[in-house]
Order: structure tokens, then C-alpha cells, then sequence
């Protein structure tokens, strides 16, 4: 029993001490509109000339890849992650760190179709998390919501949420970002300017369907994130 | 080396009390009949045990799963009736809201592939999100059914039974559910027992089974009596509702009123029939199949129509009722929970 009770110990004492040795990588996501962080329902004019005003953006990141100067790649062990700008604790990611220079940080915007077809899941990916549809099963990748004067829809609402796991339509899109990182954090702008410097809002105000308009719009939308 | 015999040690001790807690619950499996193709729901995801089946039962019947309290699953899938909703058009729910379709019957999901009348959902698991959440049905939200079932405690203890501990998320409600929907197997008909040499068809029976490989076996695949496609069956769009239906999901024109091709187990009493309910009895739904006219949507077997005289009709329906099973109406185990 004691040695029983010692092994107990030398488990519980050496977690801790495992996991403290591990620095992590931090992966900041800032949203932006054009230089400045994004403010919920603050007016901006858009280079269409439409006056926005954004109250929601969220999206799903998964399969992250770290590549290192050496050449090396790491890939996390990592769930599918959801960015939700109302969330601040969710706009930052932590990795295992692997004390070398990283060059380039990979990750799909959205959700594959194997995911998408595994029936319930958990977490971040739990459909009470609003980023689900029910009637055509599937996650939606990405969602901007706000309103504009420009739009001739009721309360002046647009709303893009977009999805799409089944070809000719699927959704997702594989990001590759070259980033300079000794330090042990990366910064990764998602700026929402750019997409409404593309998007006709009199014209293009609703995309909640798998389709071409959601294809553009995620083509789009990729062209969003950067590196700091 | 003592350290590592240490650790051995501990993992086996933690082990052991890991799998206690598991073990508590009792598996069970889905017995699939000999001559029947391999089941497509993936059990490996959602092992099913006693009291997994015995929640989802709980949940099945239970309208907590409501807005206000008052529509289960089982208002709309009546366990005498292949858990079909009978004598309805079109399905209602909350507050005698209309819905847009015909819910249909829940017989045999193990073997489909999507699930609706235009197959939008991908997978049985996360069907019941559509129901609970949909106005004219449930009318509820997914996040507020876990706070009515967190503050409940016969499902803290249904949930610990079934998973280990009293945790409620929906992924383990709707995992829930599945076992239960997934178990709702129909196999012991007369057809499958003359199938089996354990009965023998009349000769009205087995004329109208000859008749039913000849007209309606292509689409209506034995021994499920269906196939997981979708079909335009000729019939024209009704205005009053214009649902294309699986159109709405791929987008693609060929889809143009195409739905679901549903089992044909238990139809005797899964009446009305088509997605929107548009025929009362069998006689009616031949009747369709014996006069349609050409279109060049429509599924190819059916582009000569049946042309059956009256005794030939008799005789379908006579068949199709031996696809009645009553061992699955009336199985206790599908019933309503014992308290």
C-alpha cells in the first residue's frame, strides 16, 4: 500500500512539473477594420462607401500547422477551435512550444467533411454554439453579421454565414501564413475591411446556404488574415 | 527501474478504477438479420448500451424536450403506427403549429444513409437537433434543454447511468437519442418469415409479391424496402406549399422534386403517404403509380406506368400488408418508459 500511495504521489507531483516545462506558442488573432480593432456596432465606411456597423464574428480554425525555418513541421494535437470576437479568451490560442524559429503558420478557415459528417460532437464544435445548421446538416465556417444603410432588408441586416462541406461547394479554405516568430507568440489580423471592400452590400446582404455566393464570399474572406 | 515499477503500478490502479466506472454500464448490439446488407450508422462512435438506449427512451418521450412542456418525439412518431404521425397531412406540433411535411416513419435507421424527405441531415445523431429547435415543432432552444435536464434529477442519474457521470451536454442527449432510434429495428413480418421458410404467402400474397419485384423493386429495394435515394415520382407540386425538396439541399437542378424513397415496412399503417400526406390510403397511392403520365424527371423505372387491373391492386396491397410487423408495433421495450 505504501508503494502504492508513493507511485500516487510521484504521479501527482510530476504532472505539474511536466506540464510547467512546456512554454507555449501564443497565436493572437486581432480583428480589425482597416488599422483599428474592431468595436461592435461603431460605424465604418467601407471602401464601397457603405456605412457598417459590425455585431457579430466568429469562425472555426482547424488543422493548425507550425513550420519552422529548419524546415520542420509541427503539427498540435489540437481540436477545431472557434474565434469568437465576443469572447476575448477565445481570440488566443496556446500550442506547445518547439524553441525554434517558426516561418509559416497553416490552418483550414472552417471545417472538413469528414467532421462534418460524424454526427454530435462536443466543445467548441457543440451545435449549441450557434455556428450549426440543423436542416442541412453542417457547420458554418465562417459569420458576419451587422447592419447597413445600404441594405434594403429588414432593420437594414446583413448576414453572411458561411458553410459548405459537399463539393462543388465546400466551404473550407487552407490559409498559409509566413510569419517572422522567435519569440513565443504570433499575430494573425483578421481584417473585416477587406471584406466588405469586396462585397456590394445593396446587392449581396444574405448568404446562409452552401452555394456559389458562399464560395466567393469565402474566397473573399480568406483574403482577410494576415500577419501582423 | 523502481521508479518505473512504481508507475506500472499506479497506471494499472488507475486503470482499474477507470474501467469500473465503464463497466457499469451493460452493452448491447443491434442484431442484424441474416441476408440484410451491413448497417451504416457507425456504432464505433456511439457504443450502445442498456442505459444509453434507456435515456434516449426517456428523451423520446419525454416533451422537456419542448418549449413549453407539452410535444415529445412521440407526438409525431407513434410507436403503434411504425412511429409515423397517422391521419395528418402534414405534421403539427407546438401549439397546432403546421408543419411543411409528412414526419415519417422510424423504422430500420440503422441503414439510412441521410434522413428527411430531402436528406439534409447527414447523420442520425444530429437529426433531433431539427425537430426540438424548429418552430412548428419543438419551438425550443438546444442550450435551454440542458439547463431543464440539469435541473433535473432523474436524468442526473439517467445520465450517469448511461455515461459515467452527471454531466448533460447535448452531444451526449443527442448520442442519447441515436441509441434509442437506432434499436427501432423491424424485421419479423409475414414477408420475413416466409423469407425465412417459416411461413408461406396466400396465393393472393404471393401474386401481389411478383407483381411488387415486377413494378416497385427497383426502387423499394429488399429486404429494407427502400434505398437510399431520392426520386421524382411523378407527382406534380402542390402550390399551396411548393417544397421541391431535395433541390433545396444541393442545389443542383436534377434534384427538382426529388424526396426521400421510404421504407415500405409497416406502411399499412403509416398512412397518409408521399411527403406532404397527399394520399389517405394504398389504393390511392397505386392508383398514382398505375395512370402517371411521362415527364422526363422522372426516376426511369417509372416511365411506363403500371397499368394494373382491379384484382392486381388488390393483390399489391395484399402484399404490402404483409410487411406489417407487429412484434415491432407493439414491442414493450419501444414503448413508453416504465416509471
Amino acid at each position: 500500500m505504501s508503494k502504492l500511495s508513493n507511485a500516487l504521489m510521484f504521479l501527482l507531483i510530476s504532472f505539474p512539473m511536466l506540464s510547467q516545462k512546456n512554454d507555449s506558442i501564443a497565436v493572437n488573432f486581432k480583428v480589425n477594420f482597416d488599422q483599428f480593432p474592431l468595436e461592435f456596432n461603431k460605424s465604418y465606411v467601407s471602401a464601397q462607401n457603405d456605412t457598417i456597423q459590425i455585431s457579430s464574428f466568429k469562425c472555426y480554425l482547424s488543422g493548425i500547422e507550425i513550420h519552422y525555418t529548419d524546415k520542420t513541421v509541427f503539427i498540435p494535437k489540437t481540436k477545431p477551435h472557434l474565434l469568437d470576437y465576443a469572447i476575448p479568451n477565445s481570440m488566443q490560442l496556446a500550442l506547445p512550444n518547439q524553441r525554434k524559429t517558426i516561418a509559416k503558420v497553416c490552418f483550414n478557415i472552417g471545417i472538413d467533411s469528414v467532421t462534418n459528417t460524424s454526427g454530435a460532437l462536443d466543445s467548441d464544435l457543440d451545435p449549441i454554439k450557434g455556428m450549426y445548421w440543423a436542416w442541412q446538416s453542417g457547420y458554418i465556417n465562417l459569420k458576419i453579421e451587422g447592419q447597413s444603410s445600404s441594405c434594403q432588408t429588414r432593420k437594414n441586416q446583413f448576414q453572411f454565414h458561411l458553410g459548405g462541406y459537399q463539393q462543388p461547394y465546400y466551404n473550407l479554405r487552407r490559409k498559409e501564413i509566413n510569419v517572422k516568430s522567435q519569440d513565443n507568440s504570433i499575430n494573425i489580423v483578421i481584417d473585416l475591411a477587406v471584406f466588405f471592400a469586396e462585397t456590394n452590400l445593396s446587392k449581396t446582404n444574405a448568404v446562409m446556404t452552401p452555394g456559389n455566393k458562399a464560395m466567393e464570399l469565402a474566397d473573399i474572406s480568406a483574403k482577410m488574415f494576415f500577419a501582423e | 527501474m523502481k521508479t518505473t515499477g512504481f508507475l506500472l503500478v499506479a497506471f494499472l490502479f488507475c486503470l482499474g478504477m477507470v474501467s469500473f466506472s465503464v463497466d457499469s454500464s451493460t452493452p448491447i448490439y443491434l442484431e442484424v438479420p441474416s441476408g440484410w446488407p451491413k448497417p451504416i450508422y457507425n456504432f464505433k462512435n456511439n457504443p450502445l448500451t442498456e442505459e444509453g438506449f434507456e435515456l434516449g427512451r426517456n428523451l423520446f418521450y419525454d416533451p422537456i424536450l419542448s418549449r413549453d412542456n407539452t410535444i415529445s418525439c412521440s407526438s409525431c412518431h407513434l410507436q403503434q403506427t411504425g412511429f409515423a404521425h397517422v391521419d395528418h397531412e402534414l405534421s403539427h406540433g407546438i401549439e397546432s403549429r403546421i408543419g411543411n411535411r409528412n414526419a415519417p416513419a422510424l423504422i430500420n435507421l440503422a441503414w439510412n444513409k441521410h434522413f428527411h424527405w430531402d436528406g439534409g441531415v447527414n447523420n442520425l445523431e444530429v437529426q433531433a437537433i431539427n425537430p426540438i429547435e424548429n418552430p412548428a415543432e419543438m419551438d425550443e432552444k438546444m442550450a435551454n434543454v440542458i439547463v431543464k435536464l440539469q435541473q433535473n434529477q432523474q436524468y442526473k442519474s439517467l445520465f450517469r447511468k448511461a455515461f459515467g457521470d452527471e454531466k448533460i451536454t447535448s452531444q451526449r442527449l443527442l448520442k442519447a437519442l441515436a441509441q434509442f432510434t437506432v434499436m427501432l429495428q423491424s424485421s419479423n413480418s409475414k414477408y420475413d418469415q416466409v423469407i425465412q421458410g417459416k411461413a408461406a404467402f396466400s396465393s393472393q400474397e404471393q401474386h401481389g409479391y411478383d407483381l411488387f419485384k415486377r413494378h416497385c423493386a427497383t426502387c423499394h429495394i429488399e429486404p429494407l424496402f427502400s434505398s437510399n435515394s431520392f426520386e421524382n415520382n411523378g407527382l406534380t407540386i402542390d402550390n399551396t406549399l411548393n417544397d421541391y425538396g431535395r433541390i433545396k439541399i444541393t442545389n443542383n437542378k436534377k434534384d427538382s422534386l426529388h424526396f426521400k424513397v421510404p421504407t415500405l415496412r409497416n406502411i399499412q399503417f403509416t398512412f397518409p403517404y408521399m411527403h406532404d400526406g397527399r394520399f389517405k390510403t394504398l389504393m390511392e397511392v397505386i392508383k398514382h403509380y398505375n395512370t402517371l403520365k411521362y415527364n422526363p424527371n422522372m426516376a426511369p423505372a417509372l416511365s411506363k406506368p403500371m397499368q394494373l387491373n382491379d384484382k392486381d391492386r388488390v393483390d399489391l396491397v395484399a402484399f404490402l400488408q404483409t410487411l406489417t410487423d407487429r412484434d415491432f408495433l407493439f414491442n414493450p421495450r419501444f414503448g413508453f418508459p416504465k416509471k
